[in-house]
């Protein structure tokens, strides 16, 4: 279950705490932020937008959602910058308004999307839908897609992005060992549908 | 529990699933200046009935539907002899039991149609928006086949808002501006907002 079971995808983005300055330059631009320095919210933006695209588009698969959820995040960050206490990393806490305003985009979106739920993924390993699309990849994706949130979420951020379970653990508010956890189900459930395919 | 087999498929899925685009220097920038307009104008997540426009169109058309329709009710409707808005006094009068339910409704009409530029993104509201739409449209049609709707001028402004608000309610499922453009095409065409805006002034001067 550790991190090098996957090869991480083009994910050489650097954590951007570490891009902004460390914690004090952070915190300095957030201070000029709130005093209405428009070119700090620009710096801002600049030294997180790539991470929450990237972010945003592995959630929705979607160019068009991908933008509208990385402009309303960074739309209510910045309305709310105000509460953020610097308890964790700039980074942490708007990944977490991240999934917040993801969540309530995939509500929005739900009616026109294909919703899989976990019955559908049963379905999947067993067999149903093979004969309609026969591709892995797609079936993965599917199958990836139809995970339930919580287990989307945390295997999309950990396997997919290469984020850490800390960084996950911190995101979501939980701790490291439920992280672990949700994962492992995440990857056992992926491993169902995986399963007719590796027989052949 | 662990199996080798799975590791490179999984890692395969892993490395497919939902691949961004390089987010080139236009695109950021694009979505800088949406940000930057929409900070701008105050647009954020807070609660729609916060923004400063909603209590003055409701206060606004409260106004209307108490200056409209008060005097019918009290049967002694105010007859300013050199008013150019008489037609207003030779309509049915509205049913007090209506009164309150009007009111509302035509403050929270107003409000969503002042807000329709900026909770629309893209051809598409959010679902808080179009459940507003629903209900608003809902109570179009109740007023429509209740007494209210014997005032004509009410039944006038009824039968201009149930279209619009209709296609509003369309925006859930919109995938371009199109439907959007209808809306904003039928309330020009139709003059809704400065009918409303005259309706005002025509009462501001009974």
């Amino acid at each position: 279950m550790s991190r090098s079971h996957v090869t991480l995808p083009d994910t050489n983005v650097p954590f951007p705490s570490a891009a902004a300055g460390g914690r004090s330059g952070e915190q300095a631009l957030i201070a000029r932020v709130l005093d209405g320095d428009r070119i700090a919210a620009r710096e801002l933006y600049d030294a997180h937008v790539t991470r929450v695209f990237r972010l945003a588009f592995r959630l929705t698969g979607d160019d068009e959602r991908a933008r509208e959820l990385t402009q309303d995040t960074f739309i209510r960050a910045f309305s709310q910058l105000a509460r953020f206490r610097g308890d964790s990393a700039l980074a942490t806490w708007l990944y977490r308004v991240t999934l917040s305003v993801a969540s309530n985009l995939r509500r929005k979106y739900r009616r026109l999307e294909r919703e899989t739920d976990l019955t559908a993924v049963a379905d999947l390993a067993t067999g149903g839908p093979r004969e309609a699309d026969p591709d892995l990849r797609d079936q993965m994706a599917a199958a990836i897609d139809g995970l339930p949130e919580i287990y989307r979420t945390t295997f999309v951020m950990h396997d997919v992005e290469g984020y850490t379970h800390s960084e996950i653990a911190g995101v979501l508010g939980v701790a490291e060992g439920t992280c672990k956890s949700r994962l492992f189900i995440a990857r056992g459930m992926l491993r169902k549908v995986l399963a007719p395919f590796m027989k052949e | 529990m662990q199996d080798d087999r799975f590791e490179q498929p999984l890692q395969d899925a892993a490395r497919a699933y939902h691949e961004p685009p390089e987010l080139d220097a236009p695109t950021r920038d694009a979505m800088w200046e949406q940000i930057d307009a929409r900070r701008a104008h105050g647009v954020s997540s807070r609660a729609w009935w916060a923004h400063p426009w909603v209590g003055i169109a409701a206060t606004l058309i409260i106004g209307i539907g108490i200056g409209r329709f008060a005097p019918f009710d009290r049967g002694a409707p105010a007859t300013p002899a050199t008013t150019t808005v008489a037609s207003a006094n030779t309509a049915s009068p509205l049913p007090a039991l209506y009164e309150p339910t009007t009111s509302q409704y035509l403050g929270q009409t107003a409000a969503l149609l002042v807000s329709l530029p900026a909770e629309t993104h893209g051809g598409r509201a959010d679902a808080q928006f179009i459940s507003r739409a629903t209900n608003l449209l809902l109570t179009t049609r109740l007023l429509l086949d209740s007494p209210a709707a014997r005032d004509p001028k009410l039944r006038s402004l009824l039968d201009d808002l149930e279209p619009v608000l209709a296609q509003i309610v369309r925006l859930q499922a919109g995938e371009n501006t199109t439907d959007l453009d209808l809306i904003n095409q039928a309330m020009e065409q139709r003059d809704v907002m400065p009918r409303l805006r005259t309706a005002a002034a025509d009462l501001s001067a009974d």
